[in-house]
């Protein structure tokens, strides 16, 4: 375990690398910088000698990796700067709307697992049924609906006209029902049908028929065996979405004036205000990495048979 | 069954984080309901109240804090707020009097040194303001602030109507969250990105407000904002969805108001193409432009047609005789151009346009298409190609003729800030390569003018020197909406500025 742990450690610490490079330099390389936003072109009088003279002072005409180097030795340091924009530390302003972004994501959680969970579960015991035909039907939905047009019809049924939910703001559960069910049903889509076929293949499995023949209950055999046999694959396209799931979110918290960060860095790469950018993409890598490592930790508690045979996933 | 136990144990778990963890701001509603309160719901998100850094004004526009000057909104001139006058004859040495009997919501009294502090933090804090002001040294005694600017600087008083130079007492500690201004309502709490809440500061200096308090919350999505404001959520919303405006008159009570704002549609024009250097060229496409059209179809109306970059409400906004498209074809054929086979040409060579168009502005393309369009009819190709940043492109490349641009151009009252930044030669701004020595001794002498009526004057000059010669072409004058529930909203007022929207005379009607 503690080798595995390890192991990932190493590897993340190389991806990191990569990774913020990769966006340091996809950053940059894009038209524009914050130099304009900085100097308020937009409603002040500015020169072009200031505009030149400010792009000298920030480094930016410096080269790419003389710039990344600089950002990377204060970053070591565990210093990931200011926002050009508010000026405020870019760590503070990510863990201010970190809490957010978590809230949400654990709120669609728990509404793809009330989905998913039992609708894939019934259509997998009850195949050509009309549940499993409905199950079809809505992931069929879910898949091709955008989740910024399902919000809005949530806020025009919920909030407009039967006046249950606040349309938006983060006051409380009241306020996360609309976003999470949102975003929940938009994400449950996939795992209904994933769930589906793990699990009528896990019914059809050997085990399965000799643990009936051994006389084990129904729903024991269900539960603790073929749900548990079928929830690795579920898992890793878990870990695999995780990032879809961020994106999801982004545009939840913008129809929903949700406060998180993903409205944030909306802004922040609208400004081409690098540092918060940076300062996301290492957040969120450190976030997948996190879910990763819990993702193959998971499945030594799931299967423990793949463990004992090695420990390789 | 152990694993599936503890599924659900960590589900459990997480929903319970989940509830403690947005408990946070409940308090506060409760406080709401008593007393007169509004809503107001604006379009951009803030996480910060610095206001001498937070571009979207909020301290501002929340009634939180108060500038030095500020614009008559009836008039369209720079007035004295914080402060009760001034003096500065010769441009560069300005005598300021602070308003007595202010005091900030923590009770400490506005003096010049006060100011001092105020204004020095916002030059530190912003190199904008830092630009925007150009202040070399400040002396304070008393009531009295001595401002001297690094050059003669006439436009210095209508600079300090921006926001991000308001008055704040710096000896509190935090800006970021707790600002604390002098204006008719104090800060009572404050939730990034998602809004904030006001109470009436009892000793403002300008009569109490006549509302308790007020919620000052952000949403950028419109059609959000809009179900805010139909769902009762939100009594005022600012920019509701255009698409959603006939829905929304059509609940009772519903008001959508819009009034024209200081900004402009443009076509800028680049000057140095070789097609582009004739003059009449540059008429021939200002006459195509259908304004009319534009703001009917692409802006259902809620727009005024533009004949020059300044509001005709402006005191130093020129008129003209406008052009119709029939006359595009004569300035053509007065640069040498001849219709032939259904295509504008000249010695042989087609007449071909390449238009700069950019999203972030979703009129912006649509007006492009339009142009393109009206000059296929009298056989003038026009290219239009999608950027991403104007500015940046504009600036470094010059490998197009025309492109759509939008632009403040008397944000302060004052023409100086666009003058400079779009015709003066060094000018950041200025994408046409305009090198006019006519023009830029105009803006020279505005530079050097303290006087309102001469500076007015040479303004309307600079300006019909850019129409005689079509240096840039306008199309329209945007305007600002806002929709908010006339039963219950008393005396909002949509400001052409944009700046002033939370005041101590906004109130609710009597139930």
């Amino acid at each position: 375990m503690i080798r595995l742990v390890g192991r990932k450690f190493a590897e993340t610490g190389l991806f990191l690398l990569f990774l913020t490079f990769a966006s340091f330099a996809f950053v940059r390389l894009a038209p524009g910088d914050p130099v304009l936003t900085i100097l308020n072109v937009d409603e002040v009088s500015v020169s072009q000698e200031q505009v030149e003279s400010l792009r000298e002072e920030m480094g930016f005409d410096k080269p790419l990796l003389v710039q990344y180097g600089q950002w990377l030795l204060r970053f070591i340091q565990l210093d990931a700067g200011t926002s050009y924009v508010t000026g405020q530390p870019v760590m503070s302003m990510i863990k201010a709307g970190l809490p957010a972004t978590m809230e949400l994501t654990a709120g669609a959680l728990f509404v793809m697992l009330f989905i998913a969970l039992p609708l894939g579960s019934l259509s997998a015991l009850y195949q050509g049924s009309w549940i499993d035909s409905l199950s079809r039907f809505l992931s069929v939905i879910g898949a091709a609906v955008p989740s910024f047009w399902l919000g809005l019809i949530f806020i025009d049924a919920f909030a407009v006209r039967l006046q249950w939910f606040p349309t938006m703001g983060r006051e409380g559960v009241s306020t996360l029902i609309l976003p999470a069910l949102t975003l929940g049903v938009a994400i449950s889509s996939v795992y209904v049908r994933l769930l589906r076929s793990n699990l009528s293949d896990a019914l059809s499995q050997e085990f399965i028929r000799s643990g009936r023949a051994r006389g084990i209950g129904e729903s024991r055999l269900f539960f603790a065996h073929a749900l548990r046999y079928s929830l690795p694959p579920v898992i890793t396209v878990f870990g695999v979405s995780l990032g879809s799931l961020i994106g999801g979110v982004v545009v939840i918290e913008v129809l929903f004036a949700y406060p998180g960060i993903g409205k944030m860095v909306v802004d922040a790469i609208r400004q081409r205000d690098y540092p918060l950018i940076q300062g996301y993409i290492m957040v969120m890598a450190l976030c997948v990495f996190v879910v990763n490592t819990a993702v193959d930790l998971s499945y030594r508690l799931l299967r423990p048979e793949w463990r004992r045979a090695g420990g390789g996933v | 069954m152990r694993t599936f136990q503890s599924m659900i144990l960590v589900g459990l778990l997480a929903g319970a984080l989940m509830l403690t963890g947005c408990q946070g701001s409940t308090a506060t509603k409760e406080e709401e309901t008593e007393g007169k309160h509004l809503s107001f719901l604006y379009n951009f998100a803030t996480n910060s109240l610095d206001p001498h850094v937070d571009s979207s004004y909020v301290p501002l526009r929340a009634g939180i804090t108060e500038t030095l000057m500020k614009l008559d909104e009836e008039k369209l001139t720079v007035t004295p707020w914080l402060a009760e006058s001034f003096e500065g004859d010769d441009g560069q040495n300005w005598t300021i009097h602070i308003r007595e009997g202010v005091t900030f919501h923590n009770g400490k009294e506005l003096d010049a040194a006060a100011v001092k502090d105020s204004l020095e933090r916002a030059v530190k804090e912003s190199i904008a303001v830092k630009n925007a002001l150009k202040i070399k040294e400040m002396k304070a005694d008393g009531q009295v602030l001595k401002i001297q600017t690094t050059e003669p600087f006439p436009e210095f008083i209508s600079e300090l109507v921006n926001p991000n130079t308001a008055i704040i007492d710096v000896s509190e500690d935090d800006i970021i969250n707790r600002p604390v201004g002098t204006g008719p309502f104090e800060l009572s709490s404050f939730s990034p990105g998602s809004k904030l809440e006001v109470e009436r500061y009892k000793n403002y200096w300008d009569g109490a407000a006549k509302l308790d308090a007020v919620t000052f919350a952000f949403n950028e999505d419109a059609s959000a904002r809009t179900l805010a404001l139909k769902s009762g959520q939100v009594d005022i919303v600012y920019r509701p969805e255009v698409e959603s405006l006939e829905s929304l008159k059509a609940e009772k009570g519903m008001v959508v108001d819009s009034t024209s704002t200081f900004r402009v549609h443009q076509m800028t024009m680049n000057m140095q193409r070789e097609e582009m250097k004739d003059v009449n060229v540059r008429r021939g496409i200002d006459a195509l432009i259908d304004r009319e059209e534009i703001v009917d179809t692409i802006l259902l109306g809620h727009a005024e047609p533009a004949i020059g970059p300044f509001l005709p409400s402006l005191p130093f906004a020129p008129s003209y005789e406008e052009d119709g498209q029939e006359d595009a074809v004569a300035y053509l054929k007065k640069a040498g151009y001849t219709i032939k086979d259904g295509v504008m040409q000249k010695d042989g060579k087609p007449l071909t346009l390449t238009l700069l168009t950019y999203s972030a502005r979703a009129d912006l393309p649509l007006i492009a298409q339009v142009f393109q369009s009206d000059a296929k009819k009298i056989g003038i190709a026009v290219k239009i190609r999608q950027i991403d940043v104007p500015e940046d492109y504009m600036g470094g490349n010059r490998d197009w003729d025309l492109a759509t641009y939008s632009n403040l151009t008397a944000p302060r009252g004052d023409a100086g800030y666009y003058l400079n930044a779009t015709y003066h030669p060094k000018g950041a701004l200025n994408f046409s390569r305009a090198e006019e020595p006519e023009l830029t001794s105009i803006i020279d002498e505005l530079n050097r003018t303290v006087d309102q009526e001469k500076r007015a004057e040479l303004s309307e000059a600079a300006a019909d020197y850019v129409h005689d010669h079509m240096i840039n072409s306008f199309i329209l004058h945007p305007s600002t909406i806002v929709a908010y529930d006339g039963d219950r909203v008393k005396n909002w007022v949509t400001t052409k500025s944009e700046y002033y929207m939370i005041t101590n005379k906004l109130d609710v009607k009597e139930p």
